[in-house]
């Protein structure tokens, strides 16, 4: 279809240009985020103080979106939610706030119960700090300030750890070899599950021990020890970046912004080495770790090798998504695999003031001599337009780009960012030494073959 | 019942037909009360989320509209259930003929903290201005949600102003979360705009036209086989809405007939295009199971002057398939054999599955202790009534989607075997059978099938195979904690945290 106006020949009426007005943003709102970390903390059940569908729309926009995943055991229907209607938007929400959280602390099993307010109660005033306050010597029920129109997905997720430290926390003794491991957004991040396990798993190598917060059972005790590591490593270019600023005023723990996940050998060794100098491990240690690691993930490589020169060698490619998926990416294709990194588009909204740096962190330390455009935008129009102008053989985004890749890029495709309806996604995660392998594993059938 | 398409928008279900989202009894006793104006909505003081009138799913489903442009007017986490548009169709095989250069476009006004303060009606109009520059459609649906109902926005004065200026026609659809307990007024919200926007008076009467609201709760498969039979008796369908090009929709009134696939889904649109255009319509039965299926395709011929082809149709097609049921049923006898002479399933999910998956599962010879369903109104009173004539009386829990009201009663009346949706929490952790309810929209297995009488022995072969091994049920019921605690369920009410006091 055309691309001209047709409607305009007085112009438009619109007073201006709203860039936000988009074709399916690549996150959900700030509910939905401080949702999936709700759900994503075991034994906490989310409360939605919200309209009836939040839920269910997170549910298909989120969890579902995120390779296919259920909510887990307090998630999709089985969510309490107080589905206010009309007569609450008239005479409040409280009380029907004040009944659920009751009768959910006496029906559904919990060590934690977290209040997650709609765009609802926000617009008609609802006092749900003084309601959550009225269950303290009840349950451990806390109160997420946020709401669906403040902001997205990644944002929500700073609420929920804000609330989680404001309500939560207290002095705890360091623990020497402790660390926090934030940033890495439960469900925006579709991996999410895989890449902390593997993040705990490489950090144990080297006698780190890692608190993921949400992949223990004991979510609760995970979170009490917060306050016990020695360093917070928060996994992002610029998420909850405030979060570790706010850990640091509070408890005094110094903190480390990642701005990569540690895909392929180069990049885990590198993080090795970095948590190894702060946390003062004697680097003999780590040495012998990275030389012994090394050794054996690239001995299996050898067996890749040979069809991926066949199937997709040095091939121009582009990276969608957040930006933490794109800096990781990015970088493993030009570092690791000798592809040419043509378009880099960070799809998770950062603020103004980090886009300068995620910029500088996209296009510099690359090998090769290409350094890609970087594009800041979450609508999936102009997100299309802009891959039609560049020739490329590999796209790494959502499923959004799976059936354009072929047609209009003749790209293979790969789904490794929100949203991704193409693929089931458990534990899978290309963290570590061997994950960048399991990236080629679950791409590199299309071309490859004897020849 | 007269529609007023001078109203911007719909009653609610409630309103219109006495729509309740609670009830807790004999089948009997519903209708008994139904029928002396003594149903009421209650208020939950446990309630768990269960979906709105915007997703459960507008959104989806608008988005699949193939030559139009939806604008979700919301902030942006009510627009994510539509972020599937571009691929989960696709997947779909071209060769069941669905539409191989499909090319859907949506936009969220993604109405933030600002808007919620000043108004978002001119992002609104950016949007409708952005949708025509961007894909030049023929139609542009505009889908509310709770927040813009709340700060006011003024919907039809930006469509008034704007559709002089705009090629495409602009349908409104007034589908906040707030304005309804009953999902159903979502639906009701959509056809109010299709009827008042979209329909176009007829130019000519197609004879051989019939609209099917099909809502791909059923599957692309039960699409092929309803343009199978009504190919049979020399009839084409027009299924809306999925995939439905807005030209489609406008033809609408030039139909013989519409014909339902799930009742209280075609309701509000069937009773419209009679009262605009005089299309006939029949809202029992829906064509799921054999018996079912036969009456549908008489009540079509009744309304086309196809009798005699209809009859001839049955015939043959009962020679077919009458058959392969015998069989299924034997597999049925020899489970209850095993099973002190009974086998009990527990299904429905809508008033429409409620009034056609009972009979169907008579015919498997199968029996339902209880009949679960989201909502229950008036406009299906009758045909409650004509189904406890045919299976007798039964129990039935109207329970809006509630995950642990379904998880007690399933415990309570402990079934052989239980349906239920693919995002009912638990539900599939059991010692005895479970099964899915329906499958993917975009599944093209004729092993997915429900309708006609194709879909009733695929049906009754997928719940046959059900039955022959539990070992993930079992195994996730034994090694997976239950969310709900003890007591919940040792009480005898699944419907404990209602409060007695009725509401409007």
């Amino acid at each position: 279809m055309g691309l001209t106006l047709i409607s305009g020949e007085g112009g438009s009426l619109a007073a201006r240009d709203y860039p936000e007005v988009a074709e399916s943003p690549r996150f959900t709102c700030a509910l939905g985020g401080a949702y999936s970390a709700a759900l994503a903390t075991y034994g906490a059940v989310p409360i939605l103080h919200s309209g009836s569908g939040c839920g269910m729309a997170n549910a298909h926009g989120m969890t579902y979106a995120s390779g296919l995943n259920s909510g887990g055991p307090s998630g999709t229907t089985v969510t309490p939610c107080s589905s206010l209607i009309e007569e609450h938007v008239v005479f409040g929400g409280e009380d029907k706030l004040r009944r659920l959280i009751e009768t959910t602390i006496s029906v559904m099993k919990g060590d934690l119960y977290v209040v997650i307010p709609g765009c609802v109660p926000a617009l008609i005033g609802d006092d749900v700090d003084s309601v959550v306050s009225e269950f303290k010597d009840k349950a451990k029920v806390i109160h997420v300030k946020t709401s669906g129109f403040v902001g997205n997905g990644f944002l929500g997720y700073e609420h929920y750890l804000d609330a989680v430290i404001d309500s939560l926390l207290t002095e705890r003794p360091v623990e020497k070899k402790l660390v926090n491991i934030l940033g890495v957004v439960p469900n925006q991040n579709v991996f999410w599950k895989g890449d902390l396990i593997y993040l705990r798993d490489i950090l144990s190598k080297i006698g780190v021990e890692a608190n993921p917060i949400f992949t223990d059972f004991d979510s609760l005790g995970a979170i009490g020890r917060i306050p016990a590591a020695s360093l917070n490593l928060v996994f992002s270019p610029w998420v909850a970046h405030g979060t570790v600023k706010k850990l640091e005023d509070r408890f005094g723990t110094p903190y480390e912004a990642i701005n990569f996940l540690p895909v392929g050998p180069k990049k885990t060794s590198a993080l090795l080495r970095t948590v190894g100098r702060l946390l003062k491990i004697p680097k003999k240690r780590v040495e012998e770790v990275i030389a012994r690691e090394e050794r054996a993930a690239y001995r299996f490589v050898e067996y890749m090798a040979e069809l991926f020169m066949v199937a997709m060698p040095h091939s121009y490619f582009a990276v969608i998504g957040d930006s933490l998926t794109v800096a990781t990416l990015i970088r493993f294709g030009a570092n690791e695999l000798g592809w040419n990194p043509k378009l880099a588009i960070v799809t998770d909204d950062p603020p103004e003031e980090y886009r300068e740096g995620i910029e500088k962190l996209l296009t510099t330390n690359l090998e090769g001599i290409f350094a890609p455009k970087v594009i800041f935008d979450y609508d999936s129009h102009r997100i299309r337009l802009a891959l039609r102008e560049e020739p490329l053989q590999v796209i790494l985004g959502s499923s959004l780009e799976k059936y354009i890749a072929g047609t209009e890029n003749e790209a293979h495709h790969l789904s490794v960012s929100y949203p991704v309806y193409d693929r089931m996604i458990i534990e899978r995660s290309y963290v570590g030494y061997r994950g960048g392998m399991r990236m080629i594993e679950d791409m590199s059938h299309a071309f490859a073959g004897p020849i | 019942m007269t529609i007023n398409l001078d109203a911007p928008t719909c009653p609610t279900r409630e309103q219109r037909a006495n729509g309740i989202n609670a009830f807790n009894g004999k089948a009997t006793e519903l209708v008994e009360r139904a029928r002396s104006g003594q149903l009421r909505n209650c208020e939950r003081d446990f309630q768990q989320n269960a979906g709105c009138l915007l997703n459960f799913y507008l959104t989806v489903r608008v988005a699949t509209i193939r030559d139009s442009a939806m604008i979700v007017h919301s902030p942006v986490g009510c627009a994510a259930p539509a972020a599937l548009y571009r691929e989960v169709f696709r997947r779909l095989w071209t060769s069941l003929n669905r539409a191989v250069d499909f090319d859907f476009h949506w936009l969220t006004t993604n109405i933030g903290e600002r808007d919620v303060i000043y108004g978002a009606a001119d992002k609104l109009r950016y949007a409708i201005e952005e949708s025509e520059r961007r894909h030049s459609p023929e139609a542009i649906f505009i889908l509310t949600s709770c927040a813009s109902g709340i700060i006011g926005e003024d919907i039809e004065g930006v469509v008034s102003e704007l559709q002089p200026r705009t090629r495409a026609t602009i349908v409104p659809i007034h589908c906040e979360g707030i304005r309804s307990r009953i999902v159903q007024t979502g639906y009701d919200a959509f056809w109010h705009g299709i009827l008042k926007y979209l329909v176009g008076k007829p130019r000519k009467k197609q004879a051989d036209l019939v609209n099917v609201a099909s809502m791909l709760s059923y599957t692309w498969q039960d699409r092929v086989e309803i343009t199978r039979l009504l190919g049979k008796i020399g009839l084409r369908p027009n299924f809306i809405p999925e995939f439905a090009t807005v030209g489609e929709f406008r033809q609408m009134s030039e139909a013989a007939l519409t014909a339902p696939v799930c009742p209280t889904y075609t309701d509000y649109l069937s009773r419209g295009l009679e009262q605009e255009f005089g299309v006939p319509y029949f809202l029992y039965p829906s064509p799921i199971g054999m018996a079912n299926t036969d009456e549908w395709l008489r009540q079509v011929a009744a309304l086309t002057g196809k009798g005699k082809e209809a009859e001839r149709v049955i015939k043959e097609e009962r020679k077919v398939w009458e058959p392969r049921m015998d069989k299924i049923r034997a597999g049925f006898d020899e489970l209850k054999k095993k099973n002190g002479g009974q086998y009990r399933i527990m299904g429905s999910l809508g008033q429409g599955r409620l009034v056609t998956q009972t009979p169907f599962f008579h015919e498997l010879g199968v029996t339902t202790p209880v009949a679960l369903c989201q909502d229950f109104d008036d406009l299906l009173l009758e045909d409650v009534e004509n189904l406890i004539k045919r299976v007798g009386d039964f129990e039935i829990v109207v329970n809006t989607f509630q995950a642990a009201e379904v998880a007690h009663t399933a415990r309570k009346h402990d079934p052989d075997m239980v349906l239920s949706c693919p995002f009912q929490g638990s539900a599939y952790k059991r010692e005895k059978g479970m099964t899915r309810i329906h499958a993917l929209r975009a599944d093209g297995r004729t092993w997915s099938a429900q309708a006609g009488y194709a879909g009733a022995v695929a049906c009754g072969n997928f719940l046959l195979q059900a039955t022959h091994n539990r070992s993930f049920q079992n195994t996730m019921l034994a090694k997976t904690e239950d969310p709900y605690r003890p007591w919940f369920y040792e009480q005898p009410d699944p419907h404990y945290f209602h409060r007695k006091e009725a509401i409007g």
